[in-house]
């Protein structure tokens, strides 16, 4: 039971604590910046930290990590830039209300929330890790496959408006996603000969290209209008506020450590789900979805930061990671000398207790670098159109050169950026574009390892989904998922409340 | 005319100063084919700080993914042969022609280091109803199209060690489930979707040791001391004599026609390093076998592996193209 008491290690050393802190400030600045992500920030640490000791070494990981996580929301509330994909569910709520003039009141929310969320996936780490990496290890390739289709109907809720431009937007997706050698058989797709397609299309180019540049284009039609002056009156959200939130807070979060605990999903799926989910239940939103509805904030950012809690179940207890950053902290630990895998919490529970409070103490860092400073961050909105535009340009391109370091990038995003303003004239949704990135993989290759599980037979293939109660679940979910969204529904419902 | 003899002049004493300036005298870029936190990029993260150390200067380590590596080899073979870009890899390269993934392979490089070898061996879900390799072969054999193993794609560990074992077993008839990667395989195993994976010793051995799947054999000539009492499967069948002992493998390399002097260092400080005591504790603790080769050894390392490979995976009806077309010599019997 001691090592339970190594979760406060953090808390006695002042070296540790104050790593935790500059690491989950710099993430909120990293993550807050599109193409600079927090994947990319971990990897660079483990050079960085090589010699350290490993205390600090993670201190400081986790701190990037839970800030970045975080940060990605910022400039999607402010700029309608998510800064990653995890944040990209935030901008169809946030940005609305930054047009408002309430960026302040939408980044105190945001900030609250996605404490709340954070505790929620730490909390579930803490208590019930095995347990939760137990019923992530069912998940079978067909069961991937049904929740990618989940993920695929929720082009509803991301297209606002015309249904039709949505499914074309997020069928667009999924091709971009297909682009490049097969990973299951090096076959080239959709690669045309050209050798710099074999890699793929880096999803984060099209993703900073769709939404940084289109939206400087899109500026350029208001370029002499002013920005809306934003007034700060209340950022900390009041009591009342939080209770009304809280249940579906607490739903949202069970979504992200639940999603963030599976191995090839994370936050990004998370928080795209939670959005979702969050249209569904909420009956009456004070604003309509789409126009600044808190919902629409509350529930993609709980979901996400409880993600990151959900990503370490995995690794601790299995030393299989729960997404990218957590399969390179995992190479961290080795290469510190530890061996991250299913004895990791036998053999070194302290090492266990120790990341679970690093993560609480990087939460409430969270919590204090995102409530300071929204002054000075939403100055960004009110600067001069003159001089935001360009400044969106060049963070666009810096940020698709890091990605890989590679000048194409630069080329995709800006070719991205430019078709993603004529989809935006023509009332095309960019959501459902990176939802197909995001998604293409995750459904192609669990599809193809379901059918040949079953040695290429549709009939056994179904028999294994209503004989499996996981699948047997997903698959009434995906079924219930998409009648709901056509007309049959509503003529249906329509009829029910006619006859009471 | 004055002014050009100067010039002349001026040149001249830059390049011979260029030339007697100690390498290396920039930071040397370390081009890693794999991505962060997999096995080439902990062991390359591992032992490169070490090489510094002796090297006196910097090697600035960077993650280059995609296309099974020939993004990373084609970005090295490109830049120029100064010794200033070094290429991390793994074995894949030397599959490349034959696989139809790439024109090019390790036999543009020169080898620095060939620091270490991983040992393959046969995992198994806990439920499946056979717990050493003799009883996996006889219940394959016994129930055809039954039993699932995971693969990583032609070229990838999984498909070499099942042609060996096709060479050596006869065909087994079973289903094939093809994953991106030992990792998620290796997940998909304990949660039972496939029953046998072919995967690195390494990479297996603690989901082994905590019993969330189980050891069918080490696929090598003998038992590994670390993992006591599973049979080693050329005991079982002498006929993995001739192909064993193999495995993927770590190397650094540089650009064929670097100068030699750059090279002779380069080789000096990852030989020494691979000695460190940190770095060899670590490579044992994964079971890898530690090689530290280099020169000449390491070239006929790479001939003897690249053609018993692919051999082995031409007979199996794996490849692309022939070996023999790209003048890989089948190795005498």
């Amino acid at each position: 039971m001691s090592s339970v008491l190594d979760m406060f290690m953090v808390l006695t050393q002042p070296e540790l604590l104050l790593l935790v802190g500059v690491g989950t400030f710099a993430g909120v600045y990293i993550g807050a910046i599109p193409g600079l992500s927090v994947t990319m920030a971990v990897s660079i640490l483990i050079s960085f930290t090589f010699s350290w000791d490993v205390y600090p070494a993670i201190s400081l990981m986790i701190g990037i990590y839970m800030g970045g996580v975080y940060g990605g929301s910022r400039t999607a509330i402010l700029l309608n830039i998510p800064g990653a994909p995890s944040a990209i569910a935030t901008a169809l709520d946030g940005y609305p209300l930054a047009l408002r003039g309430e960026a302040g009141t939408a980044i105190g929310v945001t900030t609250v929330m996605s404490f709340f969320g954070g505790f929620i996936g730490i909390g579930v780490l803490a208590l019930a890790a095995p347990l939760v990496s137990d019923f992530a290890l069912k998940f079978q390739p067909r069961d991937y496959m049904l929740l990618a289709i989940l993920g695929i109907l929720l082009v509803g809720s991301l297209s606002q408006g015309s249904l039709v431009k949505g499914i074309f937007a997020g069928a667009l997706g999924i091709a971009i996603g297909a682009v490049g050698r097969d990973p299951l058989t090096f076959t080239e797709r959709f690669t045309f000969d050209f050798q710099l397609l074999n890699g793929g299309i880096s999803f984060i180019a099209v993703m900073i290209g769709m939404f940084g540049v289109s939206e400087a284009l899109l500026q350029l039609h208001h370029i002499d209008k002013d920005a809306v002056r934003q007034k700060i009156t209340r950022i900390v959200p009041s009591l009342a506020t939080v209770k009304k939130h809280l249940p579906l807070s607490l739903q949202t979060s069970s979504i992200g450590v639940i999603i963030g605990a599976l191995p090839g999903t994370g936050g990004d799926i998370a928080a795209l789900m939670a959005y979702d989910h969050a249209k569904r239940v909420t009956k009456n939103p004070e604003r309509p979805f789409g126009e600044g509805a808190m919902e629409g904030l509350v529930a993609p950012e709980t979901a996400n930061n409880a993600a990151v809690g959900g990503a370490f179940i995995p690794m601790m207890t299995l030393g299989i990671p729960g997404d990218a950053v957590t399969a390179i902290m995992i190479g961290a630990l080795f290469i510190h000398g530890l061996n991250p895998g299913p004895m990791l919490m036998i053999e070194q529970p302290h090492m266990f207790w120790f990341i679970v409070g690093a993560l609480i103490t990087a939460n409430f860092f969270m919590l204090l670098f995102g409530l300071t400073g929204i002054k000075l961050f939403t100055k960004i909105v009110e600067m001069p159109r003159s001089v935001l535009i360009p400044l969106i340009m060049l963070l666009s391109i810096v940020g698709a050169f890091a990605v890989n370091n590679a000048i194409t990038d630069v080329y995709w995003m800006l070719a991205f950026g430019v078709f993603g303003y004529f989809m935006r004239h023509y009332g095309y949704p960019l959501g459902p574009v990176i939802l197909g990135v995001i998604l293409s993989r995750l459904l192609d290759d669990n599809w193809r390892r379901a059918i040949i599980s079953e040695r290429e037979e549709l009939g056994r293939f179904f028999w294994g989904i209503l004989t499996s109660p996981l699948s047997l679940t997903l698959f009434i979910a995906v079924i219930l998922v998409f009648v709901s969204q056509t007309p049959v529904w509503r003529w249906g419902k329509s009829k029910l409340f006619k006859e009471n | 005319m004055k002014r050009i003899l100067m010039g002349a002049a001026a040149a001249l004493a830059l390049t011979t100063g260029m030339a007697f300036a100690e390498y290396p005298e920039k930071e040397i870029q370390g081009i890693i084919q794999w991505g962060a936190g997999g096995s080439t990029d902990t062991v390359m993260r591992s032992v490169t700080p070490h090489a510094e150390e002796v090297l006196g200067g910097t090697v600035v380590m960077q993650n280059m993914t995609g296309a099974v590596g020939a993004i990373a080899l084609n970005y090295v073979a490109d830049a120029d042969a100064d010794g200033y870009t070094v290429l991390m890899g793994a074995e894949n390269p030397m599959l490349y022609k034959i696989m139809g993934l790439g024109d090019k392979d390790y036999s543009e490089f020169v080898p620095v280091n060939i620091l270490a070898r991983g040992t393959p061996l046969l995992v198994a879900n806990n439920d499946a109803p056979f717990n050493t390799y003799s009883e996996m072969i006889a219940y394959v054999k016994e129930h055809p199209g039954e039993v699932r193993f995971g693969s990583t794609g032609p070229g990838g560990l999984p498909s070499v060690v099942t042609a060996m074992v096709e060479a050596v077993e006869g065909d087994l008839d079973v289903i094939f489930v093809p994953y991106d990667g030992d990792g998620p395989a290796l997940t998909g195993l304990q949660g039972g979707a496939i029953d046998v994976m072919p995967a690195v010793l390494g990479a297996a051995i603690e989901g082994v040791k905590a019993g969330n799947m189980k050891a069918l054999g080490v696929v090598d000539v003998a038992e590994s001391d670390k993992l006591p009492g599973v049979e080693a499967v050329a005991a079982v069948n002498p006929g993995y004599n001739t192909y064993l002992p193999w495995g993927p493998f770590f190397g650094v390399f540089v650009k064929k026609g670097a100068p030699d002097d750059v090279v002779a260092k380069l080789t000096d400080a990852y030989a020494q390093a691979a000695t460190n005591a940190d770095f060899t504790a670590l490579m044992d603790g994964r079971g890898f076998t530690l090689m530290n080769i280099s020169g000449a050894e390491a070239e006929a390392f790479l001939t003897k592996w690249q053609q018993g490979t692919a051999w082995l995976l031409q007979d199996a009806g794996m490849t692309k193209s022939s070996p023999e077309d790209f003048g890989i010599a089948r190795p005498a019997q």
